[in-house]
């Protein structure tokens, strides 16, 4: 067995099921999902001589999952983004660091599966890693950091600021990166459906640098729909913006920690 | 700014005469009579004797609004029977079509769950998105305990909103008005000092549940902070999160439907919490009709800031002549302030120029709105309280 | 007056007009306006639309399209078959069916029916499809793995695995 299809197996005993089949049908027709069929002779699909096209398939696969995309990144970063000051440049900053963590976040995961999928055949109890498991995990880290943003981002640092860059993820002078770093890294690592598909794609590729360019397109094709989210630069910030920001993210993070505890338990996140 | 003594203002207009008010009361008279006895309506006794109840309620109730002069007691009156009223009907009528105040999933996969408008603003950018409705009901009528299908209800929102604003949480919300009963009881306040910034919280409450909304893709409000499903309907519980989901909706209604307002003497749950309201309070910029303060006559006395039951006036607010955009239109500063120098005002007119002018007008539209939409629910919860008695 | 004044009044003198004409005509201009938008009701609720029926004896089995998740939706994919009516249903069901249409069975359904049609449903689903996955004593566990009564059809949603 060629060492692609191996890999190709741990990815599929890896991924979850729910992401794969959440892709869109032609997204998942490329995807190695029915063992049997997949033969040695096939990798020659997957070979460096189509980067053109696959590459695309990376960008169309990122323009295409925006929209959750934004969906899963909106609660965290939308009140996040309130609590900053007013204006283009310090959003297009935050953004920017907000971003560039989510690639990291990104990178970070594209090597893990591209190597894990190597493991998981010789490691069988790899593929026993629950999907839930890692998923509760982020979702109350995530929580800890928003409630710890929505509590530090009250103190409004003037001239001085003794507090640690941790403290003060939320505050409102250059202490915000952290937040922005820590907050987009969680998201980047949140495990939602597109970014496991496009996942489930990277590990079918030769080289681990594939796998890395190919997750960097797939970031830039979502990182499109989060243009929008420089509008709010435009909005007014006074006490009640910034309230209403640190409300709503204790909210939020209350869900998430719901939401991470149910999984964690292998409960239903829901009442149904 | 100094508060400067509250020196007795002009005289508070004499009542009108019973003719005049009557003169006035006849076309809400015209409107009752078409709105509840219109052919079609009303097939057995108990409907229409709940109908003509109901009509001569809200018409004796503007009858008092024409002859006194003001507003707030009476429509309270109307809002409480309403809110009191809307659970008898709604909830027997669930108990009559499915035997349970409880949604099974079988009536939401049919398509059967009533559809509020509650969930109206969380809806909407999972609808831009996906053109997905993301709540178990259906666009037009599926029958059952759903006789309001989301087309139906959404129609009726946009159209109460056109003329109201967010005097919808006053002439139309059918949850608002136990809270109002409830802050009614006592004589005076017995928690008077709550930070301020807690009146942000709808607005939190709408970004966060119109975010989660979007994407969990579920009617977040709905599955876990309505507090209205105490008294209304909610998900069976059929397991360790779903008995979570109903004690935090139980804790809710207690908390900030009868402990808080009878504690403050303010609509809690609608100051602090409810996320439809300040999404409807964007409507308020548009609505045509609004409160104004005549700052000649204004003496800083802020009677005016501890009557209202929204924590809509504030001392800026009340400097620069006008309510924050959270004003529900209730008349209740209106009424209390002793120099009339609160009044209802149309937008680009002269501030206190001819009031009752607007104020007339205002409640035609609004007392018309009422009648269409409460008028119906007070008439309902009528008709199956005579089922029970007779 | 002023022209601003005359706006006002004109502006709220419509709005009277639009509280009057809101139960004959506003109201349902505007319902129909927005079911004509072209949007439904989330599939994950409603199980998709029909897209085959099989017949039976005495019943037929319609099957829908598969719904997927949306957005970050806590369900797996799902396909929906429903057995109608349910009154001409024997005591005990036990079917095949050719969900993808190739001819081949992909799923066997094994449910009793009982007699009173509040009682709780219980469904067996061997599958023969590696696409489909199989349940065991399965009730109303999640939107996308049940078996439910909806008026007079027993609705069954089984869970999509690897295609």
């Amino acid at each position: 067995m060629c060492p692609s299809y191996n890999r190709t197996i741990g990815m599929c005993s890896i991924a979850s099921r729910t992401a794969v089949d959440a892709a869109e049908p032609a997204t998942r027709a490329q995807l190695c999902i029915k063992r049997h069929r997949l033969e040695p002779a096939k990798k020659a699909k997957f070979s460096p001589m189509a980067p053109p096209v696959l590459f695309s398939e990376a960008l169309a696969l990122g323009l295409a999952s925006g929209p959750a995309c934004i969906a899963a990144c909106g609660p965290v970063l939308v009140p996040s983004l309130l609590t900053q000051q007013a204006g283009f440049r310090p959003h297009a900053r935050y953004l920017a660091a907000f971003l560039s963590a989510r690639l990291l976040g990104y990178l970070l995961f594209a090597i893990a599966v591209w190597e894990l999928g190597a493991l998981a055949s010789m490691l069988p109890a790899l593929h026993m890693l629950p999907r839930a498991f890692l998923m509760g995990a982020v979702n109350i880290l995530l929580a800890c950091v928003l409630l710890w943003y929505a509590y530090s981002a009250r103190h409004a640092c003037g001239q001085s600021c003794s507090g640690s860059k941790l403290v003060n993820i939320g505050a409102t002078t250059s202490h915000r990166a952290a937040g922005a770093v820590a907050l987009g890294l969680l998201t980047g690592l949140s495990l939602c459906p597109p970014f496991v598909a496009a996942g489930v794609r990277a590990a079918q590729l030769p080289g681990v640098v594939q796998a890395l360019l190919f997750f960097t397109l797939f970031f830039v094709g979502t990182s499109v729909w989060f243009v929008p989210f420089l509008g709010l630069g435009c909005l007014v910030r006074n006490q009640a913006v910034v309230t209403v920001a640190r409300m709503a993210m204790v909210l939020i993070a209350l869900y998430y920690l719901a939401l991470g505890i149910a999984m964690l338990m292998e409960k239903k996140a829901y009442g149904y | 700014m100094a508060t400067k003594a509250c020196t007795p203002g002009p005289a508070p207009a004499a009542p009108r005469s019973s003719v005049r008010a009557l003169m006035l009361t006849l076309p809400i008279v015209v409107w009752s009579l078409l709105m509840f006895f219109h052919p079609g309506t009303n097939t057995d006794w108990r409907s229409r004797t709940a109908a003509a109840i109901t009509a001569l309620f809200m018409t004796a109730l503007f009858f008092m609004m024409m002859r006194t002069h003001t507003t707030y007691r009476w429509r309270r009156l109307f809002f409480v029977a309403l809110g009191v009223l809307f659970p008898v009907g709604f909830i027997y009528n669930l108990v009559l079509a499915r035997g349970t105040m409880g949604i099974p999933v079988e009536e939401m996969i049919a398509g059967r769950t009533p559809f509020c408008f509650m969930p109206i603003p969380t809806l909407i950018l999972p609808a831009a998105l996906t053109r997905t409705i993301v709540f178990p009901g259906s666009i037009l009528s599926a029958g059952g305990a759903s006789s309001h299908a989301i087309a139906a209800m959404v129609g009726l929102w946009l159209a109460l909103t056109l003329v109201l604003g967010k005097g919808w949480c006053s002439y139309a919300c059918f949850f608002g008005g136990i809270e109002e009963g409830m802050a009614a009881i006592p004589a005076r306040p017995r928690l008077r000092k709550l930070d301020p910034r807690w009146r942000y919280g709808p607005w939190a409450v709408l970004l966060a549940m119109a975010l989660l909304s979007l994407a969990l893709f579920e009617p977040a409000y709905c599955m876990w902070l309505c507090p209205f499903k105490a008294v209304t309907e909610y998900v069976a519980a059929r397991n360790l999160v779903g008995l979570i989901q109903n004690v935090i909706f139980v804790l809710l209604f207690a908390g900030l439907v009868i402990v808080l307002p009878f504690l403050t003497k303010k609509r809690t749950q609608c100051s602090y919490f409810c996320p439809f309201g300040a999404f409807q309070s964007i409507f308020n910029k548009i609505s045509i009709f609004d409160v104004r303060i005549d700052q000649a006559r204004c003496k800083s006395c802020n009677i005016c800031q501890n009557a209202c039951p929204n924590l809509s006036l504030s001392k800026e607010s009340i400097a620069r002549g006008e309510t924050l955009i959270s004003c529900m239109k209730c008349g209740a500063c209106i009424d209390a302030c002793p120099r009339q120098a609160a009044v209802w005002h149309i937008k680009g007119t002269q501030v206190a120029l001819k009031p009752e002018r607007a104020r007339l007008m205002f409640l035609y539209a609004a007392w018309a709105m009422a009648i269409l939409f409460g008028g119906s629910i007070i008439a309902q919860g009528i008709a199956t309280i005579l089922h029970f008695l007779a | 007056m002023s022209l601003r004044s005359k706006l006002g009044y004109t502006a709220a003198t419509l709005t009277v007009l639009v509280a009057l004409l809101t139960p004959f005509v506003l109201m349902g201009l505007l319902s129909k306006g927005f079911a004509g938008l072209g949007l439904h009701v989330d599939e994950m609720y409603s199980g998709g639309p029909k897209i085959r029926t099989v017949p039976y004896a005495a019943y037929a089995v319609a099957i829908h399209r598969p719904v997927h998740p949306h957005m970050l939706q806590n369900e797996m994919p799902f396909v929906q078959l429903d057995w109608s009516p349910a009154s001409a249903l024997p005591a005990h069901v036990s079917d095949t069916v050719d969900i993808d249409g190739d001819g081949q069975p992909d799923i066997r359904a094994s449910f009793d029916v009982p007699v009173d049609p509040k009682a709780p449903l219980r469904v067996d689903v061997d599958s023969h499809n590696p696409r489909y996955e199989a349940m065991h004593n399965a009730g109303k566990e999640r939107y996308s793995r049940l078996i439910a009564r909806v008026d007079n059809s027993i609705l069954i949603r089984i869970p999509l695995a690897h295609p």
